[in-house]
């Protein structure tokens, strides 16, 4: 530790990984200090940017772009208007770069959603999805076979196939029960995918799917095809040739094996810039003198351990991430340095009477209020502090999970502040 | 209109009515219960799960006392794999009279209760978390009940001695004939019909609803519903029931069941038993009460509260309800009102379930004029035998046993595909919440987070409704797990709701699946009114 960090990042979900990736390729000494793995490791491994606006809309939202214009508009302080589209656009083509660039290309634009079957035979809107997933779009009505495996709980094949088949997507199932698979005394998506790295679990697998494709012009698996980016698109196009047409990922609950994907990709892009990323390192609190940070402690063995740096973002993410908690006082509290936070008062007004309202419950809006340089703002809309910045599901004015636009947020606002760091 | 004919119609599926239904088909009558919803829907499912040794009540009502604890020794030995042994304390906290430790005592030598005064360094060893500040422990023989697994065996040994059971079948009306009821006309609510039951006599057993079914009749049965608000505590915190060595109020009773402890409870009376609110201030009772008896208590997470209401009967009208006897009563309305072939009983506990259901199929018999011996304590319920007393590494135990690890479908409870299987094709689990009831599914921390999309799946593949069918039934159990959930959300529990939120809007988009929002077997929410004032007061339907 000769040289005093440029950049300290707080938290290692997809917006603190996307501005450590975009400063330490700039030069900037960045460390990325983390509790643990951020969303990438439990969401879809595809890039939301806006699926549902009005979020009561029934229907999803064709183009993101014109989805956004509607939204900044109605929402000047949402991180979109706050970061702009052209932010996002830049974001969302340098993110399709580095993944091409990895060998596991993104498809997709801000012109047009996807409409992706989800683990239970939904159709979920996304911005930008991995070519593993791209042969499930259901814009096409081509009949499709979906493959569960017995031991494997979070994907039945044929709930998929009923509910896709309801909406006018002809589908037919299969589950299987290969041996290997038997043997296992425990079966989730991560290690299943190591089962798919093998070729003659591959051919087994091939040989079974075959002789049930019937009408099927494509295939549906759990996202298990492959653990790394690279394995992924090798076992892809393996499968594809040994059954004979397209084959595709459907995203499972955590975890998440396409979303660990994005993390590894981002990982190496990060290192081979220079910067480092810690996980284990949950920070604690900071110092401050003035208007500026000094110091971010984590917890160590012996003792609290300090972090300094010329700036710090915050990218611990909201209440889901843990970077903001509360308590049954009804207090709600942004956990490393304090931050004011924009959050319903008392108990009584952070739900709804509906688990699924399409508005979402007032107290998952919690989040930091930021300039467009996004410094964490007091109520007079001035930045606390000069060299702290904040990014992701941490931020105020937004609702991630009910707009679909969880990774987009993250990128987008990940990029600006990075951005606005850059020309400090 | 679909008939029906037996002997013998019993009203309310929770402990009084399924022990009825025993209690029948083992003296061989021909016997038929209906109930509205699942068994143990109402009171039962809801109460704390605490197995009374009696201790509760030495002081205050010594008759309810010794019965207590004569069926405590009768359930041990008869149902001891719906219990767990776990024993009890009274305790003497700084906040309690110091008088009436020695009143509880003699209270409890005088109900025949074995009671045992241990020292404070005793208590602390067996339960290192209880205030160190308190100055005085009993140890009595309270245990805990699994209510849900108790009505599932008293329906099933009634079963096999023929018994006829209806469950999501609502008494909309009793049918009368002149001065005799001869039947009931119920609403199957699955298959959303009416039928027509007609018996020689028709026992109520609906408890805290017993007033609404006699009126259907012009009858007036004065049942106060006592409505009383738990919270569970994420970890079994202890081992061991504890309780306050002081006359009953709230909050005085910790109770360990299955993987959480449960705070209990308050006691405040309400109009009408479907429709009641838990208050912001009951929960907020229970914490202050529960940290009293373990310190650090309210930091603790929590994850689940609700609320039940005690059928209280007092024939005439009271304003403290703690004040009405725990005891049961038995209206026999041929010589109270002149209507022959029909009886109610209510009040009780669910310790005491089996002694009521002997005293009500006595009733039957002396009014059919025939002499049959109640056995119901004397046979154990079904499974009794290879089990004794479950305790909570029962579960593990067999799934490792059987290497079920892969076919775990709720990690939290340990509840497996097979298990699931049983409760749909065995226990009459008709929706998600159903099967919950029977074994724990989307009882643990995750609140189904994990395991829903599972369950509702392997519902599909048995039950084979029409798929819209199943998604509703999945947004209907998902919508009841938050409706216990919303008084208790902050902390580690609120950021584990986001993360079910991740799965169920964002991942798997389950609000856009095709089929209705929610489908009248869903849940009914608690009382808008003076509840947590929601930020959005759609009615739920």
């Amino acid at each position: 530790m000769s040289r005093e960090l440029d950049l300290l990042v707080i938290g290692a979900g997809v917006a603190g990984l996307t501005a450590a990736w975009q400063l330490s390729k700039s030069g900037q000494k960045t460390r990325v200090i983390a509790k643990g793995w951020g969303a990438t490791h439990w969401h879809t491994g595809c890039v939301d940017v806006l699926g549902y606006y009005p979020l009561d809309s029934e229907t999803p939202v064709a183009s993101p772009r014109e989805g956004l214009e509607r939204l900044t508009a109605d929402n000047p302080q949402h991180p979109y208007a706050l970061a702009g589209i052209e932010q996002l656009e830049a974001v969302l083509t340098a993110f399709q770069e580095l993944c091409a660039g990895a060998g596991y290309p993104l498809y997709g634009s801000l012109d047009k959603n996807w409409l992706l079957p989800t683990a239970v035979g939904a159709l979920r809107p996304t911005c930008l999805a991995p070519e593993t997933m791209i042969a499930g779009d259901t814009a096409s009505k081509e009949p499709m076979l979906l493959v569960g495996f017995r031991r494997l709980p979070d994907f039945f094949a044929n709930v998929v196939a009923e509910n896709l088949t309801a909406q006018g997507i002809p589908a037919t199932d299969l589950t299987l029960t290969p041996k290997p698979l038997e043997k296992e005394r425990v079966m989730n998506s991560v290690l299943l995918a190591r089962h798919f790295e093998k070729p003659e679990f591959r051919a087994e697998i091939a040989k079974e799917v075959r002789k049930h494709l019937g009408q099927a012009r494509r295939v549906g698996f759990p996202a298990v095809l492959g653990h790394s980016p690279q394995q992924a698109m090798t076992v892809k196009q393996d499968l594809e040739k040994q059954i004979g047409c397209p084959v595709f990922e459907i995203p499972t609950a955590p975890p998440s094996v396409p979303g660990i994907r994005l993390h590894t990709i981002f990982m190496a892009a990060i290192r081979q810039a220079g910067g480092r990323v810690y996980d284990g390192q949950e920070a604690l609190r900071a110092d401050s003198e003035g208007s500026r940070i000094t110091a971010v402690y984590t917890e160590s063995a012996a003792r609290e351990r300090p972090h300094r740096a010329q700036n710090y973002l915050l990218a611990t993410g909201g209440i889901l991430g843990g970077g903001i908690t509360t308590d049954h006082l009804g207090q709600t509290r942004e956990v490393v340095f304090g931050l004011p936070l924009n959050a319903p008062d008392g108990r009584e007004n952070w739900f709804k009477r509906r688990f699924l309202d399409a508005e979402g419950h007032p107290i998952y809006q919690s989040g930091v209020p930021v300039s467009n340089r996004f410094q964490p703002v007091n109520g007079g809309a001035e930045p606390i502090y000069e060299n702290l910045f904040a990014a992701g599901g941490t931020l105020a004015h937004c609702e991630p999970i009910r707009e679909r636009s969880l990774e987009g947020v993250a990128l987008a606002t990940g990029f600006k502040a990075a951005k606005v760091i850059s020309e400090e | 209109m679909r008939k029906l004919d037996t002997e013998i119609l019993v009203i309310g599926g929770g402990a009084t009515g399924t022990g009825i239904i025993r209690d029948l088909a083992m003296r061989g009558f021909k016997a038929v219960l209906v109930e509205k919803r699942d068994f143990s829907h109402g009171t039962t499912g809801r109460y704390h799960g605490l197995l009374h040794s009696g201790g509760r009540y030495a002081v205050k009502d010594p008759q309810a006392a010794k019965e207590c604890i004569e069926e405590n020794i009768i359930l041990r030995r008869i149902m001891p794999h719906c219990l767990e042994d776990t024993g009890g304390f009274f305790v003497t906290t700084p906040w309690d009279d110091p008088t009436f430790a020695p009143k509880f005592e003699a209270g409890c030598k005088a109900a025949g209760i074995p009671i045992e005064e241990i020292s404070i360094s005793q208590m602390l060893r067996e339960e290192p978390l209880l205030n160190p500040n308190i100055t005085r422990c009993f140890r009595v023989p309270d245990g805990s009940a699994d209510s849900f697994m108790a009505s599932e065996m008293n329906v099933k040994a009634a079963q096999q001695y023929g018994a006829v059971i209806k469950n999501y079948h609502e008494v909309t009306r009793l049918i009368r004939e002149g001065d005799r009821v001869v039947g009931a006309v119920c609403h199957d609510l699955v298959n959303d019909e009416d039928v027509a039951i007609h018996a020689d006599m028709v026992i109520n057993a609906s408890g805290a609803w017993a007033g609404q079914i006699a009126a259907t009749i012009g009858l007036e049965i004065h049942v106060v519903p006592g409505k009383g608000t738990m919270v569970a505590i994420n970890h079994r915190v202890i081992n061991t029931v504890v309780n306050r060595c002081k006359m009953p109020d709230d909050g005085d009773i910790i109770v360990p069941i299955h993987t959480v402890a449960v705070i209990g409870t308050t006691d405040e009376k309400v109009a009408d038993p479907e429709h009641f609110a838990i208050e912001p201030w009951e929960v907020q009772l229970m914490l202050d009460e529960g940290e009293k008896l373990i310190p650090g208590l309210k930091e603790m997470r929590m994850v689940r509260a609700w609320a039940g209401v005690r059928p209280l009967y007092q024939e005439t009208v009271v304003a403290d309800t703690r004040d009405i006897t725990r005891a049961y009563t038995l209206l026999d309305h041929e010589k109270r009102d002149g209507v022959a072939g029909f009886i109610s009983m209510i009040g009780g506990k669910w310790t005491t379930y089996r002694q009521m259901a002997e005293v009500v199929v006595n009733r039957v018999c002396d009014k059919l004029g025939t002499e049959r011996e109640c056995r119901t304590h004397l046979e154990p319920l079904p499974g009794a035998e290879e089990h004794g007393y479950h305790h909570l590494g029962a579960r593990l135990a067999k799934v490792e046993k059987n290497a079920a690890f892969n076919d775990l479908i709720c990690e939290c409870e340990l509840a497996t595909r097979a298990d699931i299987e049983w409760a749909i094709n065995e226990a009459h689990a008709k929706t998600l919440d159903d099967i919950r009831r029977d074994v724990r599914l989307g009882m643990g921390p995750c609140q189904g987070g994990f395991c829903s999309y599972r369950a509702a799946a392997i519902l599909h593949n048995i039950r084979r409704h029409p798929i819209e069918q199943t998604n509703v039934a999945l947004r209907d159990f998902l919508q009841e797990r938050w409706k216990g959930l919303l008084p208790i959300l902050w902390g580690k529990q609120l950021r584990q709701e986001r993360l079910d939120e991740l799965i169920y809007l964002s991942i798997f988009n389950a609000d856009h699946l095709p089929g209705e929002k929610a489908s009248r077997l869903g849940p009914s929410m608690y009382e808008e009114k003076d509840e947590l004032p929601l930020a959005d007061h759609e009615t739920s339907a």
